[in-house]
């Protein structure tokens, strides 16, 4: 009889020891991606704007190239990613060069040729233009997250945040990188650190947020580090300098609008 | 026994101690690498805009093997073995208010060659590739009047859509089609475009401003001359259209009219998962075939005599003809783009229009008048770009951050699927500074004496190039 009672009360406790272990399991799925989304709501503002990226190439500690970039962002609607006109400014032999950055639909405008060229999304990858709109970037779109844990790191700037951890693995095929590390801090959702992976599981890329400032609405990161994992001599700094909102009509985000684009 | 597992216990934590800090010296050694004097948050901002103008001194120089033996002999002037340029590019734009703009794209050359004498005014020559003026009357509709340079197509090698290409291209200083648009010249024409958020039309008209001129070589191209022979010696009506069907989709069709010929043609390019874009460019109209069209072209600019038509069988009869470029780019993981492409150009030589052309100098005793006649119909596919053969494959490879920051590398070849002969060109260009660029490209045609480019006088070149951009 108490062997039967006791048998019975342990497959209650087994029922409820799996209902809570997959309701818990199912609250941290929710969980990674509520903290991806809230950093991007961090990185990006839900309106369309304009700024200027600022990008200088380090060369083993050394400054040696400077690129500028002004970047117009507009969250599609549909798609809940960020669409991007990328205008080169600098170096002088680089003006006028433009990319049209928006899902699939990826074009790079050379005005010596005056011809525009489809690229691919790993091709997006090529020149300074993928550095350009790295900020806008929403990962919880592109991203599948799983939360590997709480993780206490270093930035940028050698101050100890107490960060999430996560895995994220690319779940379009609009996704840059096909696996990143993401650290976000605890409370603020500050995007802390992001490690980019090639498809052969390579580290490509080490970026730093920064520069946490009031922009464009709220708190966010004003600056990135990026450290390339593959060039071991090369860092590049990334400056968001003039945020600002703009009103962008839809029809810029074609191939046809790229020679258009005008300096402000 | 017990003594044992303390060991192994003790082994684990002082393996997990030594590791401890082994992974924080990793995460470390990524923020020792940021450099200690970066941009102060606060420096001075950069303007939000700038001038899009672009204007550099180039100097070049290009040292030139010729091919002895030549299957049909070269006419004079032979290619010159030396030549060098000094040359000011300008691409500048100017706003006239609100709604108008002015811009001018044009180089200033010096040049010098062993085929020319110094100093005289052939020396000097201006390249007036734009000058036009641009009315935006709406936020969405762009009027322009002027020389202007369109350029349709989606392929690398070989646009068939580009039809405001042919006597365009005066004096490459690179074999890379894709870079000869870079200096050729517009059209004098009226253009319109509209836009909206699925797509847009435009619409040219290039009006006859005076006749057909005959090809020019070497020895005798115009040196202040805008060139209008060259761009507007007929009335000629593009209809163009792009539609953003989807991300992925955003086809492009083209209505072309030139004197008495039409010709319609498409663009589609697609991506293919996150590696590839694969692309297809597509023209056909009713027209003679290339020989006949060169020597109608020949007659008509008195370059060659009337009875040149029974030197070699040709198709004077208009009938539809195809122009393809078929092709895919691939990005590897190492930043480096192949780009692989399919040519027909049904106008073009078949197989047995290469063995008569060759057989043609040899039947008639290798008669001077022959070779030029012969040497001319290449000519002139050159001047009209278009291909020789019917059947070419073009392969092309770019690789920018090559070993180093500021490296890029280019290499190229088109391939006569049709003789195995070919033309390969490889390019280094390294950006020195901000404002200096430094490259060096090397190119050669291979194949046997009777083959598209063994036939050729050049067999190898190298140039040298350094440009200060300004």
């Amino acid at each position: 009889m108490r062997c039967a009672m006791f048998k019975t009360m342990t497959r209650r406790f087994l029922l409820i020891a799996l209902v809570l272990a997959a309701a818990a399991g199912a609250a941290r799925a929710q969980t990674a991606h509520d903290i991806i989304a809230g950093a991007d709501r961090v990185r990006n503002p839900g309106e369309p704007f304009r700024t200027t990226s600022v990008l200088t190439e380090y060369v083993r500690g050394q400054p040696r190239d400077q690129t500028v970039l002004t970047v117009y962002s507009k969250e599609d609607n549909a798609s809940g990613q960020f669409r991007n006109l990328v205008r080169y400014v600098e170096p002088p032999r680089d003006a006028g060069k433009m990319a049209l950055l928006d899902g699939q639909n990826l074009w790079f405008y050379d005005p010596a040729a005056k011809s525009s060229v489809r690229i691919s999304t790993k091709q997006r990858l090529v020149g300074q233009a993928s550095i350009g709109d790295v900020l806008t970037i929403n990962f919880a779109v592109d991203y599948t997250g799983t939360l590997l844990g709480d993780e206490t790191i270093t930035d940028a700037e050698h101050q100890t945040r107490d960060c999430w951890h996560l895995d994220l693995r690319a779940a379009t095929p609009t996704a840059v990188y096909s696996r990143a590390e993401y650290w976000v801090e605890h409370g603020s959702f500050w995007p802390i650190k992001t490690k980019f992976y090639s498809d052969s599981g390579r580290v490509l890329k080490v970026l730093y947020y920064r520069g946490f400032t009031q922009r464009l609405g709220a708190v966010r990161p004003g600056a990135a580090v990026i450290i390339d994992a593959v060039d071991s001599t090369l860092v590049t700094t990334v400056r968001f300098d003039n945020p600002a909102f703009q009103d962008i009509p839809d029809f810029w985000y074609q191939r046809d609008y790229l020679p258009r684009l005008r300096p402000e | 026994m017990r003594w044992c597992g303390a060991m192994l216990f003790a082994g684990l934590v002082a393996g997990l101690v030594a590791a401890t800090p082994a992974f924080s010296a990793g995460e470390d050694s990524d923020l020792e690498r940021i450099p200690a004097q970066t941009p102060a948050d606060t420096a001075p901002e950069q303007p939000t805009s700038s001038s899009k103008d672009v204007n550099y001194l180039g100097e070049a120089l290009e040292i030139s093997g010729t091919r002895h033996g030549l299957a049909v002999p070269y006419p004079s002037p032979r290619p010159a073995t030396w030549e060098n340029w000094l040359f000011l590019d300008t691409r500048d734009e100017w706003r006239l208010g609100e709604a108008w703009r002015l811009n001018y794209s044009g180089r200033l050359n010096l040049r010098t060659s062993n085929s020319i004498p110094f100093p005289t005014h052939e020396n000097a020559r201006n390249d007036l590739r734009e000058l036009f003026v641009e009315w935006q009357p709406t936020e969405t509709v762009w009027i322009e009047l002027g020389r202007v340079n369109i350029r349709n197509g989606v392929a690398l090698g070989f646009n068939p859509t580009d039809f405001f290409r042919p006597r365009t291209v005066i004096e490459p200083l690179t074999g890379d089609p894709s870079v000869l648009r870079e200096d050729r010249l517009g059209v004098l024409m009226l253009t319109g475009q509209a836009l909206w958020r699925y797509g847009s039309v435009t619409v040219a008209y290039a009006p006859r401003v005076t006749t057909p001129t005959a090809i020019y070589n070497i020895r005798n191209e115009q040196n202040f001359d805008p060139g209008f022979d060259r761009t507007n010696a007929e009335d000629r009506v593009l209809l163009k259209t792009s539609l953003n069907l989807a991300e992925r989709f955003n086809p492009e069709l083209l209505y072309y009219h030139a004197g008495s010929r039409t010709q319609i043609g498409a663009n589609l390019t697609t991506p293919v998962g996150r590696n590839i874009v694969a692309y297809l460019e597509w023209a056909g109209g009713s027209r003679p075939d290339l020989i006949a069209d060169a020597f109608h072209y020949g007659r008509m600019t008195g370059a060659l005599p009337a009875a040149v038509t029974a030197l070699l069988p040709n198709s004077a009869d208009a009938r539809f003809m195809n122009d393809l470029s078929l092709g895919a780019s691939y990005t590897t993981e190492s930043r480096v783009t192949f780009n692989l492409e399919y040519h027909f150009h049904e106008a073009g030589f078949s197989s047995t229009d290469w063995s008569n052309w060759f057989n043609a100098s040899a039947r008639r005793g290798f008669i001077p008048g022959v070779n030029s006649a012969l040497w001319y119909l290449r000519s002139y596919a050159q001047d009209q770009q278009e291909p020789e053969s019917r059947h070419t494959a073009f392969l092309r490879m770019d690789w920018q951050d090559a070993f180093v920051t500021d490296l890029e590398l280019t290499a190229l070849a088109a391939v006569n699927l049709q003789d195995a002969s070919w033309f390969s060109q490889a390019t280094a260009e390294y950006h020195l500074s901000r404002a200096w660029t430094i490259a060096g490209l090397v190119s050669g045609t291979y194949g046997g004496r009777r083959s598209e480019y063994g036939s050729l006088p050049g067999v190898a070149s190298v140039l040298l190039r350094a440009s200060r951009y300004f």
